[in-house]
């Protein structure tokens, strides 16, 4: 449960004026169950079109999306918690709807946030919060869904450097510990080489994958490991070659 | 922890009310002894129980009917682009025309009775209230409606969890202000056209010169307005906000 295969993906948007501007130009991949995959591209390049897709909030124009799973977790570039909740009835508001009795529901609450570290903070207010934690709470109630797949939109590139990377290393131990497919967008080529087994380069307008790269190395992985940095650099030459 | 400056405020204005007292003749500013002697024989009559109850049943509906003409206009011109140019102007002239016309219009079309007085009420109140619910809807976060979409969120769950919370306040501080002018327009109403009610009874003393009734009314008025502003506004709101509090002390906590 839980691989992603896109063909031949295409997505065109008609303007005011009646023109067709086209985002997405032939996208094709495949992200197999459980793999951690990044799509890497310039901002306003059309990444998020690509989640939206998958997600079902948009329409593709032409070619074919499978996947294999029934529920998919969405994490988005800004927290978009409901301040007026606490922490806990954010991270199960997408469980309302499932009539689970309270005792169930505490449960599942307690069980995200503990994952994502939150636990003695689920009373607390969304504004009370930092932005790093905040966003947690945004992943623990993607992953209260159960969802085979999680999407992921740029989570932390609003967050100061040393909060982010501490979030990337628990998002991999997060990964590993539930095994969920995920799929990573980014505008950080060295994020997208520390947290993903799969790299895609998207370009711009019309998007379209410019060249896939595997990232084959152990994790955990170490912040400043030579390796890491080497593929990183392939990576930067071949966005800059774009 | 803000209970000194109120306190100081209300002291203050007493004792100003002392002086005016002091430099003018009761006939101009009667002093509070005075004021509350006569608000005393009202009280203890049952004169003014009546008449702040007919004052208040009109304000009441009044402010139900604004309320409701407010939100339905202000969510239309919110919602759609043709509802907003087609009513921004009607709301406009609503803001623009004075009270006193609602209330000559109404007493003549519906008679010298409490369906005229309401309806005044109503129409001449509403346009505030639904600029701030336009205003709210047009602030609305719309990522926070897509985070539902994206959780697979019922429409109804969407509307009930996520766009009504974010308009509670604006209902909350237009419904303040509506009170305070519908308020104005009912003693408007009353002194022009009612036989009954808070607004009659400053006529009817203003008719007998008796300045120490007028303030009496007024104080009575007064007295009925901050009760329901702190029984019941400023709880309901604390209550419904309470989640903004504290927010500065915990930012560090990480």
């Amino acid at each position: 449960m839980g691989a992603i295969k896109l063909t031949n993906i295409a997505k065109e948007h008609i303007l005011a004026n009646g023109e067709r501007l086209r985002v997405l130009e032939s996208i094709s991949f495949d992200a197999a169950d459980r793999s951690f995959t990044s799509i890497l591209g310039p901002s306003g390049c059309g990444k998020s079109t690509i989640l939206n897709l998958i997600a079902g909030l948009d329409n593709h124009s032409s070619g074919q999306i499978s996947i294999d799973g029934n529920r998919i977790g969405f994490v988005f570039q800004q927290p978009r918690l409901l301040n007026w909740r606490t922490v806990s009835e954010n991270v199960l508001l997408p469980l309302e709807q499932k009539q689970f009795d309270r005792s169930t529901m505490q449960a599942l609450g307690d069980k995200y946030l503990g994952i994502v570290g939150l636990g003695e903070y689920k009373n607390y207010y969304p504004l009370q919060l930092s932005g790093g934690m905040q966003q947690r709470v945004a992943i623990a109630r993607a992953l209260a869904i159960d969802p085979d797949i999680l999407l992921m939109d740029e989570p932390f590139s609003g967050l100061d450097e040393i909060t982010a990377r501490k979030l990337r290393e628990e998002l991999i131990r997060i990964w590993q510990e539930t095994g969920k497919t995920i799929l990573f967008v980014t505008h950080s080529i060295s994020e997208s080489v520390f947290l993903s087994q799969q790299v895609l380069i998207v370009s711009a307008k019309p998007a379209t994958i410019f060249k896939r790269v595997t990232v084959d190395l152990p994790y955990p992985r170490q912040y400043g490991d030579l390796r890491l940095f080497e593929i990183e650099r392939g990576l930067t030459e071949a966005f800059l070659g774009m | 922890m803000n209970t000194f400056p109120r306190l100081l405020s209300l002291a203050s204005l007493l004792l100003l009310w002392l002086i005016l007292a002091a430099v003018f003749p009761p006939t101009i500013v009667p002093g509070p002894i005075a004021v509350f002697k006569a608000m005393g024989t009202n009280l203890a009559s049952g004169q003014a129980f009546y008449h702040l109850y007919k004052t208040l049943l009109r304000v009441g509906f009044g402010l139900i009917l604004t309320m409701a003409l407010g939100i339905a206009v202000g969510t239309v011109m919110g919602l759609s682009r043709k509802g907003e140019v087609f009513l921004d102007s009607w709301v406009m002239v609503g803001l623009t025309l004075p009270a006193i016309v609602y209330s000559i219009i109404c007493l003549l079309w519906f008679g010298l009775n409490d369906f005229a007085a309401i309806v005044a009420i109503g129409v001449a109140a509403f346009p505030a209230v639904s600029i701030s619910i336009w205003q709210g809807i047009k602030g609305m976060d719309m990522q926070l409606v897509s985070m539902g979409q994206a959780f697979h969120l019922t429409r109804s769950a969407i509307i009930r969890k996520i766009i009504f919370p974010q308009l509670l306040p604006h209902i909350l501080a237009s419904m303040r202000y509506a009170l305070g002018i519908c308020w104005k327009i009912c003693t408007t109403v009353e002194l022009i056209g009612m036989s009954s009610g808070v607004g009659y009874q400053l006529n009817y003393w203003f008719g007998l010169f008796s300045m120490s009734q007028v303030f009496a009314w007024t104080l009575l008025f007064l007295v009925v307005m901050f009760a329901i502003e702190y029984l019941l506004f400023k709880p309901v709101e604390r209550r419904l906000t309470r989640w903004r509090s504290g927010v500065p002390a915990l930012q560090w906590a990480q």
